[in-house]
């Protein structure tokens, strides 16, 4: 098991961006990868992630459903759900905006059609 | 770890304790599991035992969708289906996976089925190979392939193959299953069209194949062991085929490239298939095969010995294509003429006397012979029907002498 030590001075030091994944309309579901295309991915993806070990905060996850908390009574429905819009989310650090957006852009299978990531910077108080 | 084999050996394992009618379902369970590995290992760090893991996810997803399709059944009170019995946990990685392994390959060569539907469902269900990769291999359309793997998995359903009596089905059945992974073997090693590559990954699969069976205790047969060795010697001479400038003559192969590893295992289990009294078509073509391997050059090969071998096989399982090969080595062993004359009076089938082998054989023969009209008659058509640019380089080539020397 590897653990990400977000303590590290290196990682503290540069800024950090907050990476959500887009669901895009005209999403493809259809396509089902095959076990060679499968294992295909995950060589790239371990190709990524070794060439940004040292940007890669947090790899996060998939993000499932959710609920919205807020102060008033909600409003009558239907809300979007969480995840329709949001796939997924993972942390980088980065010295610049367009540095992170890079990453990110590497990041295998994120941005295709249907799918696009956005990149926010989280402000260090 | 392979994800195609990881593929197969999940399917048979899970096929087999759910029944062969939930194959689908097993199928998008094995990949739903393949895409969660993808998902979490990169982040949770790949599991110590990778197989188990897998099994683990496919299992869990195979359950939790039968059970919602029972509870959707009974909520339809559509019990048609006699009680759908889902185990709390599928049995783990205990057990004989090369038996699983061997139930579904026999599964799926059900002999009510075309030879290829089998084929096909022996490389979807076993090899993991998607219709597309598939219908890349085998020179289809992808819709032929859908419709075959629909057709198959229908009849599966309607004809469950008992797993319990396996013995007595195995050595019914094993004879078509020989023939399936022969057809296999050859779709990779005879096709003109296909990448080295992939052609070099149909053969490895087919040899993957042959060799549960030739490591299981009641397929291990002579024509078993015999149908391996063959395999084997035929793919340590695949690599030597390709040569920088495309397809590389027979006769100007470079021997030392081919694979000793390979000749050294199909030589061993030649070996072992002379045992028992039956001599099958797979016994006369291994020993043909090995005869190459072990020649030191084209022109020291033991053609006489070829010949006879090659009318063996045409006695044992008649082929026009066993006679053109005899013709062969014995223009080879005696002269052009005596081929000429083996292939005297035979009537090629349409298929073979419209393939570019046909002419292309007796333009040679008939060139060497000096009869050079009728040499330039059967290459022109050989060029013609040539099946893919690489062939046709070749034979321009190989063909060139009868217009050189015929001015």
């Amino acid at each position: 098991v590897r653990v990400i030590d977000v303590t590290s001075t290196k990682e503290t030091d540069m800024p950090k961006f907050l990476c959500l994944q887009r669901t895009l309309p005209g999403a493809q579901d259809g396509a089902r990868p095959s076990p060679a295309q499968m294992q295909q991915m995950y060589a790239k993806f371990e190709e990524w992630r070794s060439k940004f070990k040292d940007n890669l905060v947090d790899l996060g996850g998939r993000l499932g459903s959710g609920r919205v908390v807020t102060a008033q009574p909600p409003p009558d429905g239907p809300f979007v759900e969480l995840k329709e819009i949001v796939g997924g989310y993972m942390i980088v650090s980065a010295e610049s905006l367009d540095e992170a957006a890079d990453i990110a852009r590497g990041c295998p299978g994120l941005v295709r059609p249907g799918s696009g990531v956005e990149v926010i910077e989280i402000r260090s108080p | 770890l392979k994800f195609r084999h990881e593929h197969g050996r999940l399917v048979a394992m899970l096929v087999r304790r759910v029944g062969v009618r939930h194959i689908e379902l097993v199928e998008d369970a094995v990949q739903a599991a393949m895409l969660a590995a993808v998902e979490t290992w990169p982040r949770a760090g790949k599991p110590d035992n990778e197989s188990a893991w897998l099994h683990r996810a496919a299992s869990n997803h195979l359950i939790g969708e039968l059970r919602s399709r029972a509870r959707r059944d009974r909520l339809l009170e559509r019990n048609t289906a006699p009680e759908e019995h889902v185990d709390a946990e599928l049995p783990g990685l205990g057990g004989d996976v090369s038996d699983d392994m061997l139930r579904m390959l026999f599964a799926c060569c059900e002999p009510s089925m075309p030879a290829e539907s089998q084929l096909v469902l022996a490389l979807k269900t076993l090899s993991g190979f998607s219709t597309a990769e598939i219908a890349a291999r085998l020179f289809t359309t992808e819709a032929n392939v859908y419709k075959r793997l629909a057709r198959a998995r229908a009849l599966l359903r309607e004809l469950p193959f008992a797993p319990d009596e396996l013995e007595q089905e195995l050595s019914a059945r094993l004879a078509g299953v020989q023939s399936i992974g022969y057809v296999m073997f050859s779709e990779g090693h005879l096709s003109s069209h296909a990448e080295h590559a992939i052609r070099r990954e149909l053969c490895d699969e087919a040899i993957r194949l042959v060799t549960l069976l030739a490591e299981h205790r009641v397929t291990a047969t002579p024509e078993t062991f015999a149908l391996l060795a063959l395999m084997h010697l035929h793919a340590a001479r695949l690599s030597a085929r390709h040569g920088s400038g495309g397809l590389v003559l027979f006769e100007e192969q470079d021997r030392s490239l081919w694979d000793a590893r390979e000749i050294e295992l199909g030589l061993a289990w030649l070996a072992r298939s002379a045992s028992g009294d039956v001599l099958s078509r797979y016994h006369v073509e291994a020993g043909i095969a090995a005869e190459h391997c072990l020649a030191p050059s084209f022109a020291e090969t033991r053609w006489d010995r070829i010949a006879e071998s090659y009318a063996l096989l045409d006695r044992i399982a008649p082929s026009p294509l066993a006679k053109l090969n005899r013709a062969i080595a014995l223009a080879e062993a005696r002269g052009p003429d005596a081929g000429l004359a083996a292939l005297d009076g035979l009537e090629p089938p349409s298929w073979l006397a419209g393939s570019y082998l046909w002419s292309a054989v007796l333009a040679d023969l008939h060139g060497r012979s000096g009869h050079l009209e009728a040499a330039r008659r059967h290459r022109d058509v050989a060029l013609a029907t040539a099946p893919s640019p690489a062939i046709r380089d070749l034979l321009a080539r190989r063909l060139d002498y009868t217009s050189a020397s015929g001015g």
